[in-house]
């Protein structure tokens, strides 16, 4: 903004006494004016007032180097300021800025040669060719990017079944939890009852079960949950049996493991053998209804965590879920499941786990552009492996490259139509102007 | 790159794959993992081997040695004396040579020895040529010599033996003045049956010697400490006039490594001392002090070229490479000694005060106070023969110009080589360097080589090429040169066993492969696994290798590839203390003898096959990680694998000074340091401490991340491209610095003493430096500093601020606030230093780029400087004289270029844009006077603030006679 005020103060100061306009190199059209010759030269930082006669004549007068944009006089170089610019003009493909210092270096930067006037280097005019082929590729990259944003378009619409699916599946999963919810309390009450009429048929079966050969039996063999049956006076049985129960339902979804007494089921009378099967096939039932619960819940977290992942705005990444994506690299096998996990396999099958899902990388205006798979394995000696994947717009979902610049930090490249917008359209115009 | 034995073998056999933890490889682990620092138990101590642990227990003012005066012979230029060993009648021949240029050599070899005595060929020059000597007194007691100038004699004591340098009334140097002078002559192995059964079957004999041997391992294996009874009594039943044999003169183990040591003790020792001097410096290389330490107590000082891996910073243990050069300084005057051997050798230094040691009544009218300080040397080498050159100086420029008759200058290097280095391990493939180089362009960082290290190698075959990461180097080096820009790819002397490699089949085929001592080609274990190791010292060896790095042969080679040889000291992971067994054969020497030479050979069959291969065009570039006594006419030397740690910032200065005073100027660090990864903060002062440091390379293990200049932020992008732009600018400096050093073997990178050499407060500096004698460098490498003290040296002198142009008194210390953009950097007043202010992409991209010229005036309104100008990269300089050489002098205010040679013959585009007077008045008016007569005006700006006066474009070629006249 202030570079602008002085141009203009610049431009105002000087238009009265322009006189014509000597070739000049190095300046684009829009600041040519305020290089037509006159009395003199305002530095345009503001900083200094010159005689005209040193602007452009290879040596750095003003301190943001605006006196030496280009060659105008002299044939000598112009690299004089180091923090000067000097304008490509380029007719046929893009204009563009090089620092002063590639003028006359030796080296061909504009793709006109304009910056080696007067070098011993003979620059070709490659500014048509150049501009073929950028206008060639941009419209091949543009009918990519149409197209890839078409594909989008399906991505989403297959991303949006997805996540249907996966929203089915979870309120699927949460009725199914509260369904083995209820079976479970219900499970562990059949077994209660079990085995409290196992309890009582042995009562009246064996009425002299206090004595001690009977007791040492119990012993060693009795569930976590029994003990205070062990622990407690005879009095204080029925007392215990209430404890036993409390206790089973506090430790009922960690302790799944629970034993029951078992006696030589030869020695036993058939009531209390038949007593003694009721309680355990009601054990075995608890059980496999608990475990069905714990899964469910399992599977509840993993898909809420799956659920949280940001997609994108329109969701445009969700389908990529059910994508793994792969690339060989001379002896090596890398499989990318996006949003889990990186691995690289060798031809010998050992298979190294590059990094797991940790979240985008992107800055605030290009959230979507990376993401970051860390907590891999650890290196001899060195880091963990981790991965970063750079989404790029492409018609196919696939791996472009798989790159380990620094020893066991991975860089991935992922094509996917996903990665398309009409930003992406702007962008590949816009970098390279 | 250095690892323990085995391991970093592992590591980089790993390095191009993604998985490293292979199974087969985790035994070997533990070499590794803890690997903090350095294992000392790799490498020897004294104690350990078995001739230091011998000569050190012997005790001073014993010498029983005696000069034979009757065997005097003497002519123009030598004189030689028989030297007798009183306890065992073997006798000695002393040659005594008076120099050129104040030199004396002293030569001591054993007059009849068994066999030859190796003697170190191809470090020496010429021959050195001699000047008379005369006898001046003779008797009894001894002898007078004299040396031809400034009453300097030499008066050789009969009993015991001894030598003493004198000039008028003041002993300079005595050698033997402590007696401790040893000669350990060859001999037949006399196990103690041996002589009484030499008539007996010989199988006999030799089924006794094998027993003999192997209670003789057992000996050396308890840590060859105290002889046991037995042995003693085996020894007493000796010839009674034989020396006894010591454990280790046969044999000797250490860890699981035998050495054969057929020719038995071969050690010798000579001893020195300087009566008030207590600074001595030189003897590289060790991650030490500039000055050298007293090593009573410890350890002497070790030259013995080694791969340590993660060398340990103040610690006299050997490293890489050697230089057998000790210099001695106080303010009266500076000297040196050259110890010409190049096997394994100690030093040590001990102080006392003088008086102690002075002789008889023929010194007595020299001693002054007992009170002055001495420094004694005692140099002790496993083999060959005693070959002392004593450079008499007086000053410190003296020294070095004696050195440099002897051993020659620095290699010249190209402009280019002058410039920034990129080099990591690994550039993992083309595009790999492409990206690099972009890099430097995106961010407008100049730079002019990067680097490959072993891994762009098909398979650790040197002179080849990874087919897959590297399979069109010419492309790639095509890319770089299309933007003036050099590659350097290593070649190390390690060659991979592999029948399906050519270079392999070649030397075996021509037996060019070092020997075991069984005459077999020795195999050691390196980078590409078993490895064999050419002989460089056969000149037919180097020859033919020098042949390799024709265009035709090395494929995918170009004119802007350079050669990097690293691992050559040699490097053996698998061999004793990392390094060749001592029992390997070159020829008919052994290994022993030749140790400390190889690297230097090794990097001069490189040399010269650079120099080849462009018709003898253009100047060379090789960098060698090994070197001896003469390397500096080869290339560049770096101190090795260092860390990224701020201690070895701060060592990276000492051990560049010291390698300076002993002839190679061309030192670096790797910048960054080595191994592990350094802060921010210690990366880009490192960049700014490198930039001003001869040989500008960062280099980073293969296990740290990436570290390209502009990972670390815009700002430290910044701050590090401001570092190498500095360096940039001051090349017109480097390399006018550079071939001064060539020309007269004056170091670029200087001590402060050597040109304050009457300044006490200097002699001890080594966290500041001077770059020639005008430039002051303070760089900053402690961690968090917010200011630093710099030593500005020289009474009555300024210096000015090359950043602020502040003027400060010499004399001083100084206390300079500094931040991260901070590099105190001070030119001498009375100096004219011209830079290049516009900085490019690389070096060569500036070649006719104006000058600005920094006129720093004395207190006395004067000053002076040089400007060296020629095509930058060809020997035509010296073939064709084409160079401009020019003297720029300002006084009575007036600044002139004149022509320092007059017969030179160079025309170059650059000018000179600018003139920048600090400490100048305001003039009323400038004016140029040309080549030609004609005159003109100079437009001026002045800051009175500053006293700094900037002349706008005298645009005058930088070629031409001019004058600009202040009024």
């Amino acid at each position: 903004m202030e570079l602008l005020f002085q141009l203009i103060l610049a431009f105002l100061l000087f238009s009265e006494c322009f006189i014509e306009t000597k070739k000049i190199r190095g300046v684009s059209m829009s600041y040519r004016r305020l290089y037509r010759e006159r009395k003199s030269f305002l530095c345009m930082d503001g900083s200094r007032l010159i005689p005209f006669s040193q602007v452009n004549d290879d040596y750095c007068d003003c301190a943001d180097g605006s006196d030496e944009p280009g060659g105008l006089i002299s044939v000598s170089g112009t690299a004089a300021c180091h923090n000067g610019r000097f304008y490509c003009m380029n007719l046929g493909f893009r204009p563009h800025y090089i620092p002063s210092s590639r003028v006359n270096d030796g080296i061909c930067d504009c793709c006109d040669g304009s910056d080696e006037f007067a070098s011993r280097m003979q620059c070709s005019n490659k500014c048509r060719m150049l501009g073929q082929k950028e206008r060639r590729e941009l419209e091949e990259r543009m009918k990519a990017v149409n197209e890839g944003l078409l594909l989008k378009k399906e991505l989403i619409e297959e991303g949006a079944l997805i996540w249907q699916e996966k929203q089915t599946q979870l309120s699927q999963l949460q009725k199914m939890s509260e369904d083995l919810r209820i079976k479970v309390a219900d499970y562990r009450k059949r077994k209660l009852r079990a085995e409290a009429e196992k309890e009582r048929l042995e009562k009246a079966v064996k009425p002299d079960h206090n004595s001690v050969g009977d007791q040492s039996q119990w012993l060693g063999v009795v569930p976590r949950g029994s003990r205070t049956r062990v622990d407690k006076d005879k009095p204080s049985v029925i007392h215990g049996k209430e404890q036993e129960e409390k206790t089973e339902i506090q430790q009922g979804q960690n302790d799944p493991v629970r034993t029951p007494p078992h006696e030589n089921p030869d020695k036993l009378p058939p009531v209390i053998r038949a007593a003694q099967g009721a309680v355990d096939s009601a054990v075995a039932e608890l059980q496999k209804v608990e475990e069905a619960y714990d899964t469910v819940q399992m599977e509840i977290r993993e898909l809420k965590e799956k659920l949280d992942i940001d997609y994108g705005p329109e969701r445009e990444f969700v389908f990529l879920l059910s994508r793994c994506v792969q690339m060989a690299v001379s002896e090596y096998t890398y499989t990318l499941c996006p949003f889990s996990q990186v691995t690289q396999k060798n031809n010998l099958g050992s298979e190294v786990m590059l990094g797991k899902w940790g979240g985008w990388l992107g800055r605030s205006d290009s959230p979507y552009r990376q993401m970051k798979y860390d907590e891999g394995e650890a290196c001899w000696q060195g880091p963990k492996r981790s991965t970063v994947v750079s989404l790029v717009c492409g018609t196919e979902t696939d791996l472009k490259s798989v790159k380990e610049p620094s020893k066991c930090l991975y860089t991935m490249e992922l094509q996917t139509p996903a990665a398309c917008s009409l930003n992406t359209q702007q962008r590949s115009v816009h970098s390279e102007l | 790159m250095t690892e323990p034995e085995g391991a970093k073998f592992i590591a980089a056999k790993m390095a191009p794959s993604v998985d490293r933890m292979v199974p087969l490889l985790v035994a070997l682990l533990f070499l590794c993992l803890g690997a903090e620092a350095v294992d000392r138990s790799n490498f020897k101590t004294c104690e350990q081997s078995s001739f230091c642990k011998r000569q050190r227990e012997l005790k001073p003012g014993q010498s029983p040695y005696r000069a034979l005066l009757d065997t005097l012979e003497l002519s123009d230029s030598r004189i030689t004396l028989q030297l007798i060993n009183d306890n065992n009648k073997v006798r000695l021949l002393l040659e005594l040579y008076r120099l050129q240029g104040n030199m004396t050599r002293v030569k001591i070899n054993e007059l009849k020895p068994l066999k030859p005595r190796y003697e170190v060929p191809d470090v020496l020059i010429t021959d050195p040529p001699t000047e008379p000597m005369t006898l001046v007194a003779q008797d009894e007691n001894g002898l007078v010599l004299s040396l031809g100038v400034d009453e300097q004699r030499v008066i050789v004591s009969a009993r015991p033996f001894r030598l003493d340098i004198v000039e008028g009334p003041t002993v300079l140097l005595s050698l033997n003045s402590r007696g401790l002078l040893t000669f350990e002559h060859l001999r037949l192995r006399k196990d103690t049956i041996s002589h009484k059964i030499t008539s007996t079957v010989g199988s006999m004999w030799d089924s006794i010697k094998s027993v003999f041997s192997s209670k003789h391992d057992a000996d050396t294996e308890d840590g060859g400490g105290s002889e046991n009874a037995e042995q003693a009594e085996d020894e007493d039943e000796q010839a009674v006039k034989e020396e006894e044999d010591k454990p280790g003169m046969w044999e000797e183990t250490f860890k699981t490594h035998s050495d054969s040591k057929p020719n038995g003790p071969s050690s010798i020792s000579l001893d020195f001392s300087f009566p008030g001097v207590d600074h001595v410096y030189g003897i590289p290389e060790h991650a030490d002090t500039l000055k050298l330490k007293n090593t009573d107590g410890g350890d002497p000082y070790r030259l013995y070229n080694l791969d340590v891996f993660q060398y340990e910073l103040h610690n006299l243990m050997a490293l890489y490479g050697a230089v057998p050069v000790i210099i001695s300084h106080n303010t009266q005057r500076t000297m040196g000694i050259f110890w010409l051997n190049a096997a394994e050798t100690w030093v040590d230094i001990s102080s006392s005060t003088a008086g102690k040691t002075v002789f008889g009544k023929m010194m007595d009218f020299v001693q002054g106070s007992n009170e002055a300080p001495q420094t004694d040397v005692r140099w002790i080498s496993e083999s060959g023969i005693i070959d002392v050159f004593v450079m008499l100086g007086p000053k410190p420029n003296d020294v070095f110009a004696q050195y440099a008759s002897l051993t020659g200058t620095q290699a010249f290097p190209s402009l280019s080589m002058l410039g920034y280095h990129q080099c990591r391990w690994n550039y993992n493939d083309q595009e790999d360097v492409k990206a690099v180089d972009e890099g430097f362009d995106e961010h407008d960082i100049p730079y002019d080589f990067i680097w490959l290290d072993i891994e762009h190698t098909d398979g650790k075959r040197y002179f080849t090429w990874d087919p897959n990461k590297f399979a069109q180097p010419k492309e790639m080096l095509q890319g770089l040169m299309d933007k003036r820009r050099k590659m350097v790819a290593i070649v190390d002397p390690h060659i991979k066993v592999d029948s399906g490699y050519k270079i392999h089949n070649e030397i075996r085929s021509k037996n060019f492969y070092v020997k075991t001592k069984d005459g077999a080609d020795y195999e050691g274990w390196c980078w590409p696994g078993n490895s064999g190791y050419p002989d460089f010292t056969n000149p037919e060896m180097r020859a033919w290798w020098a042949s390799q790095f024709a265009y035709d042969q090395y494929k995918g080679s170009m004119e802007n590839l350079y050669t990097w040889n690293d691992m050559n000291e040699p490097s053996v992971f698998n061999g004793p203390e990392v390094t060749m067994h001592k029992d390997a054969l070159h020829g008919s020497w052994e290994h022993r003898d030749v140790h400390n030479i190889y690297g230097l050979y090794v990097q001069r069959a490189t040399f010269e096959g650079l120099i080849q291969r462009s018709g003898g065009i253009e100047r060379p570039f090789v960098l060698s990680r090994a070197f001896f006594a003469g390397s500096q006419r080869y290339g560049a030397i770096w101190t090795g694998d260092n860390a990224a740690e701020w201690g070895h910032l701060k060592i990276s200065i000492p051990m560049c000074l010291s390698l300076g005073l002993v002839g190679i100027s061309f030192c670096g660090a790797d910048v960054g340091g080595f191994f592990k990864h350094p802060s921010t903060e210690l990366l880009v002062r490192w960049y700014q401490a490198g930039a001003y440091q001869p040989f500008f390379r960062t280099h980073a293990h293969l296990d740290t991340p990436r570290r390209e200049p502009w990972l670390f932020g815009p700002d430290n992008t910044a701050l590090i491209r401001e570092a190498i732009r500095q360096r940039y600018a001051l090349l017109p400096l480097w390399y006018q610095l550079f071939y001064n050093a060539y020309r007269t073997g004056q170091p670029v990178m200087r001590a402060l003493w050597v040109e304050y050499p009457k300044e006490p407060a200097t002699f001890a500096i080594e966290d500041e430096y001077l770059l020639g004698k005008d430039l002051l460098v303070h760089p900053v490498t402690d961690e968090g500093a917010k200011g630093v003290t710099a030593y500005l040296p020289g009474k009555g002198e300024v210096w000015y601020d090359v950043h602020t142009f502040q003027k400060h008194k010499g004399a001083q210390n100084l206390y300079i606030p500094v931040t991260m953009s901070s590099i105190p950097v001070f030119q001498r007043g009375g100096s004219i230093i011209s830079r290049k202010n516009r900085v490019r992409r690389s070096s060569v991209c500036m070649e006719t780029d104006p000058y600005t010229l920094y006129v720093a005036l004395s207190p006395q309104g004067t000053a002076e400087g040089e400007i060296y100008i020629d095509d930058f990269h060809t020997f035509n300089f010296e073939k064709e004289k084409q160079f401009i050489h020019r003297r720029l002098h300002f006084s009575d205010n007036a600044l002139s270029s004149s022509n320092l040679a007059p017969d030179s013959n160079f025309s170059t585009a650059a000018w000179i844009e600018k003139v920048i007077i600090l400490g100048a008045s305001q003039p009323n008016s400038i004016s140029l006077t040309a080549a030609d007569g004609t005159k003109s005006a100079v437009e001026f700006e002045f800051d009175s603030a500053a006293s700094v006066l900037t002349l706008r474009k005298p645009g005058v070629n930088a070629g031409a006679d001019w004058t600009v006249l202040l009024q």
